[in-house]
């Protein structure tokens, strides 16, 4: 998410009229609030502007007028942002070491860090891939997502199955790991990532499988969540029960006469059910009551986390 | 349950005795006849006791030891025809055939006064007891002997109030010191505040947070310009005392407070445990911000701290409910986040709080509710400690936190004085840093296993 919000927020920075340090980081802050407030899932935006906003106020001040100090920090910025998206790559490098011939690599939705190791280790090592797919995330997810692992991976000439997520627990016997990417990494050292993550991980410890998450070092994020209630993308929406639309009255049986607007309600609500039996969808309403996200805790860990700012 | 224990003393010495004849006997009775047997030597004991008013102390114990000393022979005789009324017993259950008290006192107890005169279970010995204050060695200052008196009598409590109190006095004794001839503020003044240190040791364990402020202070003294006048240093100590209290102490728990705050949300029900100043600030603060939640208080003897608490909540309107420790169990379940203050914390991260709160924590884990502990950066210490057992301190025998309104006289409502009845009131436990979900400090919100790691972000030594 960092090279994007840094090439969003550089012409905030280039172009704002701010004479002072605390002008400028106050019109960079308002901004971030208005793209926070645009997108659904505001974990990532929010770790990269927070990292754009740290960067700019520990930017050693060294040029002699402000103007000087932001065509700077633009030209460093961007330094960092064109080093950001070779993060993958390193990443992908560094994941080689954890998969051996012949794994079976159990992947969860689409991360494009654990594409571009997939695809890397690909080239050098057999590895057979494992995707689950949710139906549900299938429609949270946009549309070009869908089935998109399992299509790249494929064309790759990874051999690549796909299951259902809700039959992660019958595969993991025969997986090797699981290798999921990451929206955030937070202070308590837990995950947060694409809804399902965490009853993978709880599955993959539970039959001593390892469970990895690939993260860029922008990734790491300056919250803490409680539980997956305290997340900032929960709200009040999400598993909220919907209130039952009020019971349509039975039509009495009076046989005689049978009102015709009664009969032509039931008609339609019988066409209404014929349409929709076989569609058998989540409604819109439905969809919005899910999470998008949701967080992993860390379980078992010695090290301390430290973060890097 | 008192009585109980103390019959469960009285009955060992003649059960310990070489001939292991008698505890067949009392397996061989009923239930309901030892229930009897018990509910008989109480009365007899209650009896005695009445018969001496106010003399359940070591006076009793001292008049009945020789009789008892010169009466060994007596004790096979006694058992025999203690035994002879049982078999009787088992025939017609309803008399009551042991008129005389039991043998009380253990020979060896009682020959060993000292014993008595400890109080508190020997294994317990290490613990600090609090003391009645001390004749003062040396120049004590009025502020710190009014302030020892304080704190041994427990009138100021809690780690935050305890540090300001004692930074305050001692921003009083530095003020009214001089420095004698031939010698520097910066070498002297140590000396002059060290026995005031040891007086307010004396009346109660230094605290934590007490001994950071402290070591700062000697810093701070240590590092003060020898060529500046005298007033000018003083009032240059002073001063930094403030900002000690400002920055470490008053500050910091406003951050705390909004950090904290930031995780209550609407509809939640908060626990907390007995009163921290932090929590209560915390959740005032949630309260005037609009957020709308409940708080359950669990308390326990002997300080009930919790009832204040309860008081400044209610009046400020947030629905609360009381409860005492045993009854956790069933509320756990309503529970959303479990918040609680810190005496202090250590490097391995568990926190040192008043005793119970790991029951508390335990109790929350089990069910998956999230522990927060509020502390701010100042009560870290650097040592690791594992258990409550190795250090910990005894609160003062006695009701003295109670404030019942009972007819009875105070000295009738304490158990201190019967003897063989040990009173053991731990004032702080452990918590595992296992069962805490996180820390919130004033630098932000931490795993409690990287505590350590704070200190070095802070880029000083606390």
């Amino acid at each position: 998410m960092v090279p994007p919000v840094c090439y969003l927020l550089f012409p905030v920075v280039d172009g704002s009229s701010a004479g002072t340090m605390f002008e400028l980081v106050q019109a960079l802050n308002d901004d971030a609030e208005v793209l926070k407030r645009r997108t659904p899932n505001p974990i990532g935006l929010n770790a990269g502007c927070e990292l754009f906003i740290a960067f700019v106020t520990l930017f050693p001040h060294e040029s002699e007028s402000f103007a000087g100090l932001k065509t700077e920090l633009v030209h460093q910025g961007r330094k960092y942002a064109a080093e950001a998206l070779t993060f993958r790559d390193k990443i992908a490098e560094l994941t080689l070491g954890f998969i051996k011939d012949d794994s079976v690599i159990l992947t969860h939705s689409y991360s494009r860090v654990v594409m571009k190791a997939l695809l890397h280790a690909h080239k050098t090592k057999r590895i057979s891939s494992i995707y689950a797919r949710s139906p549900a995330s299938d429609q949270l997810m946009h549309m070009r997502h869908r089935l998109k692992t399992y299509e790249t991976l494929t064309a790759a000439g990874i051999p690549c199955t796909v299951v259902l997520d809700s039959a992660v627990a019958y595969v993991m016997d025969r997986v090797d790991f699981v290798l999921v990417g990451s929206e955030a990494v937070v202070e308590s050292g837990g995950l947060i990532n694409a809804v399902g993550s965490n009853q993978m991980a709880i599955i993959a410890k539970a039959a001593s499988k390892p469970f990895y998450a690939l993260a860029e070092s922008y990734k790491f994020h300056r919250l803490f969540p409680l539980s997956q209630y305290d997340l900032p993308t929960h709200n009040s929406t999400i598993l909220s029960l919907p209130t039952l639309p009020q019971r349509p009255a039975v039509p009495r049986f009076s046989g005689s006469e049978p009102a015709t607007s009664t009969s032509a309600a039931h008609e339609a609500a019988a066409s209404a059910s014929r349409t929709s039996t076989p569609e058998m969808k989540m409604d819109a309403e439905q969809i919005s009551r899910n999470p998008s996200v949701d967080y992993t805790r860390r379980v078992l860990s010695f090290w301390n986390t430290q973060f890097p700012y | 349950m008192a009585p109980a224990a103390t019959l469960d003393v009285q009955v060992q010495p003649s059960n310990g005795e070489p001939s292991r004849t008698l505890p067949k006997p009392q397996k061989e009775m009923t239930k309901a006849e030892r229930r009897e047997l018990q509910e008989r030597q109480r009365a007899a004991k209650a009896t005695k006791q009445a018969a001496v008013p106010n003399g359940v102390n070591g006076k009793t114990a001292n008049n009945k030891k020789p009789t008892e000393v010169t009466q060994p022979s007596n004790v096979p005789a006694q058992r025999k025809e203690r035994r002879a009324s049982r078999a009787a017993d088992t025939a017609r259950p309803t008399p009551a055939p042991v008129n005389k008290p039991l043998q009380k006192v253990p020979l060896v107890a009682a020959a060993d006064a000292s014993v008595e005169k400890a109080r508190g279970l020997r294994i317990f010995a290490h613990f600090g007891l609090p003391k009645p204050a001390s004749i003062a060695k040396g120049e004590i200052h009025p502020t710190i002997v009014r302030l020892a008196l304080q704190f041994s009598n427990f009138k100021i409590t809690g780690a935050n109030a305890r540090c300001i109190a004692t930074l305050t006095a001692f921003k009083t004794v530095i003020q009214d010191y001089s420095t004698p001839p031939h010698t520097t503020l910066s070498r002297h003044l140590m000396t002059h505040l060290s026995p005031q240190i040891s007086h307010l040791v004396a009346a109660r364990p230094m605290a934590i947070t007490m001994g950071n402020a402290i070591r700062q202070l000697k810093l701070e003294i240590s590092g003060s310009d020898i060529d500046l006048p005298e007033q000018d240093a003083k009032n240059a100590l002073c001063s930094k005392i403030d900002h000690y209290i400002r920055d470490r102490i008053i500050m910091a728990d406003q951050v705390i407070q909004e950090t904290a705050g930031s995780k209550i949300k609407d509809g939640d029900v908060i626990l907390t445990y007995a009163r921290s100043s932090v929590v209560e600030k915390v959740l005032l603060d949630a309260h005037t911000e609009g957020r709308d939640f409940s708080v359950i208080i669990v308390d326990s003897r002997p300080m009930l701290e919790g009832k204040r608490l309860l008081s400044i909540l209610s009046a400020a309107g947030i629905q609360c409910t009381y409860l005492l420790l045993p009854a956790l169990g069933s509320v756990i379940n309503e529970v959303s986040t479990v918040l609680v203050g810190a005496h202090s914390i250590h490097s391995n991260g568990s926190v040192f709080s008043r005793a119970g709160t790991a029951l508390v924590a335990m109790m929350a884990k089990r069910h998956s509710v999230p522990v927060v502990v509020c502390c701010e950066t100042y009560k870290f210490s650097e040592g690791v400690q594992l258990d409550s057992f190795t250090k910990n301190e005894l609160a003062p025998i006695g009701d003295m936190f109670s404030s019942f309104p009972l007819t009875k006289p105070r000295d009738a409502l304490t158990l201190q004085n019967r003897p063989n009845l040990e009173i053991l009131n731990p004032l702080y436990d452990l918590t595992p840093p296992s069962c805490i979900t996180a820390v919130v400090t004033e630098v932000g919100v931490i795993p409690p296993n990287s505590i350590s790691s704070i200190p070095l972000a802070l880029g000083r030594l606390l």
